[in-house]
């Protein structure tokens, strides 16, 4: 039994949706790389290609979706952890520190993958930007628990 | 429906995070599916289209791409040479489009001329909405007027029996064209070797090639005439010939491609092509299918207390999923309006930039691919609509509805 | 008899959007060591918040709280945290529990929290005893949503004893519970009393409960 908020099962729910958008700025990536020799396969993903950075971006709101059900789920938890002798402020720096860890674990898996490929390795920096903004966000969030 | 107002306005979208993640995968999957059908049924359209030329016996010339060609090595007296070997041994398809010219019309268009011989005529068999087809037996001198059939665009301009005064980029002279038959809105066609892109003729005029207009015609004319020449009804060593003459005459390398080889080149290339596209669209749409259980079950999770209050007051397990199908239902309406709306844009974005060759007309904006792919777009809301819901039920009636929950 | 509890409080202010609600109002309360206290009153009269205040776990109001001799308005947030877990037990509600964790693990939980030295042989014993005394030992290792209402209630009861705290605050502790529960709640709280001298304070409704304790303090909602 650990202090942190999470388990093992939402440890890796958070590792999926972030490795859904790394991977999908990869796999954008990759897309690019290939030399289509079909007019079909060409004219096909362009039109996934053109809207590339919304489509990410987009696709960042089930960070934000996970992050939100978590901090509602965790309300409780919150409450019964002060009630023990933790603190507000020790949960919500915990909470981000984990959060920070996945996000940095499956960041440096797709800097890897992005290295092995030969991709820009800062191409997907603006995805770790954005996790950051919704952790702060989230550990707001968390904050609001303290007493129920 | 009161109730349906209380659960979308009080339930539903007080969950605004999960709602919005919902639309926006939702969104995807249309736009996946819409794009993927549309590729489809675009491409199926070009093949259909060069089925017609794609006979036993019919030869489909195309440059060959390592080749280099040196236009201003090539003499206008050789093309004729080149052609008049092609009249004495061979029945050939001549097409050729793209030559802009500017005359008036009311969107202020610049408008494609498109040539063609009658055996391509004959192959291509035009539908039209007004006068009659195209005849080739018109005497070409300067005063003579050719019969052309023009575009829809054009048909308000130049109604039926109208003359059309020009400068014939091909010619390079003065021409007089009479409006002999106006052809049907949205009329196309396909590039040979690029299936699934296709010119529209709502702005074109399309004239008719016989001997005498290609022995006016310029270099350009009769050069690129060449490289998408079809041969018709001949063999495989008659073919040798003309590319030995052609490559000897003019120095143009050509390949001619009979229907063995267009078949597996189609086969290879194309249907290959469309299997990958299919491929990556139905796993595409099978992960969104998973994000989307997976944000229905989150959204489940958030409403457990809000759904079994209601449940405790005499709401129904088959209310419930009435209201869950109403509330999908108009999310996917609304992400239906939205592809439906981006469509209209782009199709609309043609008209404001006036690409002659791009530009449609249709029910709202959209074309017969367009409806046809928004059809498909329906069809993959309903089966992920169906599985989210039925998750969400099956998810609901695991949870035993006690004061357990409540607390 | 040591005084604890010094509390005084000028005002608590509740701030919504449409309203702004004051209570506790020139409330003052002084709690010796071992006794027994029920907070009364109508809904909104500000109980569970007095609660609140006296755990350390609301410290916006306007008034002075001095705690075992110690001011605690301006303790920096670890130190009532510290207290929390050593001092003062709290016994809620059987929701009050992590449904995620299974219920020996949510009765550890301020073991957690104890730092070095605490986990040791003696609160082992602590603990087991604890489960004996309160019959929870058949549900150690189920989750709260696998359990009934009393076995809850139960679990949320030994969570808060388990650190022998010397203060427990118990907010409705048997509002859901039935008959024999609610009895066997009531004399395990008053034996840690009895047994231990620690005092106890607890919110409730229930007058027939509220007239087993030595002191009923009423609070009345602010017309």
């Amino acid at each position: 039994m650990k202090k942190s908020l999470f388990r093992l099962a939402d440890i890796f729910e958070l590792s999926v949706a972030y490795a859904f958008c790394f991977s999908l700025c990869l796999m954008f990536d990759y897309v690019k790389t290939l030399e289509m020799t079909s007019d079909i396969l060409t004219s096909f993903f362009r039109n996934f290609l053109k809207y590339q950075t919304m489509i990410v971006i987009l696709s960042t709101f089930l960070v934000a979706v996970f992050h939100y059900q978590f901090s509602c789920r965790k309300k409780i938890e919150v409450f019964c952890r002060i009630l023990v002798g933790d603190t507000l402020f020790n949960i919500t720096v915990r909470y981000s520190l984990n959060c920070l860890m996945v996000l940095g674990f499956v960041y440096l898996v797709f800097l890897a993958t992005n290295a092995y490929l030969g991709f820009d390795l800062t191409k997907n920096l603006y995805l770790v930007l954005i996790f950051i903004v919704y952790i702060l966000i989230s550990a707001r969030q968390v904050r609001k628990y303290e007493a129920l | 429906m009161k109730l349906f107002k209380f659960f979308v306005s009080k339930i539903f979208l007080r969950r605004i995070i999960p709602g919005i993640s919902i639309i926006l995968l939702i969104c995807l999957s249309n736009y996946i599916t819409f794009t993927a059908v549309r590729t489809v049924f675009s491409t199926y359209q070009g093949y259909q289209e060069i089925r017609g030329l794609n006979q036993d016996g019919n030869y489909i010339a195309n440059l060959d791409p390592n080749s280099t060609i040196d236009f201003g090595a090539i003499e206008l007296d050789k093309t004729t040479e080149v052609y008049n070997y092609l009249s004495s041994n061979f029945d050939y398809a001549f097409y050729v489009d793209g030559f802009m010219v500017s005359i008036p019309n009311r969107d202020d268009m610049e408008i494609s001329l498109c040539y063609m011989n009658k055996a391509h005529y004959d192959l291509t068999q035009f539908n039209l909405s007004q006068g009659t087809g195209l005849t080739f037996d018109y005497r070409f001198d300067g005063n003579s007027e050719i019969p052309v059939l023009i575009g829809k665009g054009l048909s308000k301009t130049y109604p039926v029996g109208s003359t059309i005064d020009l400068e014939d980029p091909a010619l390079g002279q003065e021409i007089t064209l009479r409006v002999q038959g106006v052809l049907e809105q949205n009329a196309y066609h396909s590039n040979y070797y690029t299936l699934n892109s296709k010119s529209y003729y709502n702005y074109s005029i399309i004239l008719p090639v016989n001997e005498e207009f290609l022995n006016h015609a310029n270099l350009d004319l009769r050069v690129n005439g060449l490289m998408d020449i079809v041969i018709l009804q001949t063999t495989n060593e008659k073919i040798s010939d003309l590319r030995a003459v052609i490559q000897n005459t003019l120095g143009l390398k050509l390949n001619f491609f009979g229907q063995q080889d267009n078949n597996e080149y189609f086969n290879e290339y194309y249907f290959h092509s469309l299997k990958i596209v299919a491929v990556t669209s139905v796993i595409l749409l099978l992960l969104i299918t998973c994000l989307s259980v997976w944000n229905a079950m989150v959204s489940i999770r958030l409403m457990l207390k809000d759904l079994t209050i209601n449940l405790l007051v005499g709401l129904s397990y088959s209310k419930l999923r009435k209201m869950f199908y109403s509330y999908f239902g108009i999310l996917f309406l609304i992400n239906l309006v939205i592809v439906f709306s981006i469509t209209a844009l782009n199709r609309y974005g043609c008209w404001l930039r006036k690409d002659t060759t791009f530009v449609t007309y249709g029910l709202f904006g959209l074309i017969g691919i367009d409806w046809l792919s928004l059809l498909a777009v329906v069809v993959t809301d309903i089966i992920i609509g169906v599985i989210v819901v039925e998750c969400m039920l099956w998810r609901i009636k695991k949870v035993p509805i006690s004061l357990g929950v409540l607390q | 008899m040591t005084k604890i509890i010094d509390l005084s409080i000028k005002e608590k202010i509740y701030r919504s959007k449409e309203s702004r609600i004051s209570i506790l109002n020139d409330f003052n309360l002084e709690v010796v060591a071992g006794e027994k206290i029920a907070i009364v009153g109508e809904s909104g009269a500000g109980k569970s918040s007095l609660l609140n205040i006296i755990g350390l776990l609301d410290r916006n109001y306007d008034g002075e709280y001095t705690l075992f001799g110690l001011p605690t308005n301006h303790s920096d947030a670890s130190k009532l945290a510290q207290w929390r877990n050593q001092k003062i037990g709290f016994v809620l509600q059987e929701s009050a529990l992590i449904n995620s964790l299974i219920i020996e693990d949510n009765i550890k939980l301020p073991f957690l929290y104890a730092g070095a030295g605490k986990k040791g042989q003696k609160e082992m014993k602590d603990f087991e005893s604890i489960v004996d005394a309160i019959e929870i030992r058949s549900i150690l290792k189920k989750k709260p949503l696998e359990c009934s209402g009393g076995e809850k209630a139960r679990a949320v009861f030994a969570r808060g004893i388990i650190m022998k705290p010397q203060i427990i605050l118990a907010d409705e502790p048997t509002a859901s519970l039935d008959v024999e529960n609610r009895e066997r709640i009531v004399a395990l709280l008053f034996r840690m009393n009895k047994e231990f001298n620690t005092t106890i304070i607890t919110v409730t409704h229930d007058l027939e409960m509220a007239n087993r304790h030595d002191r009923i303090i009423h609070l009345e909602r602010r017309k």
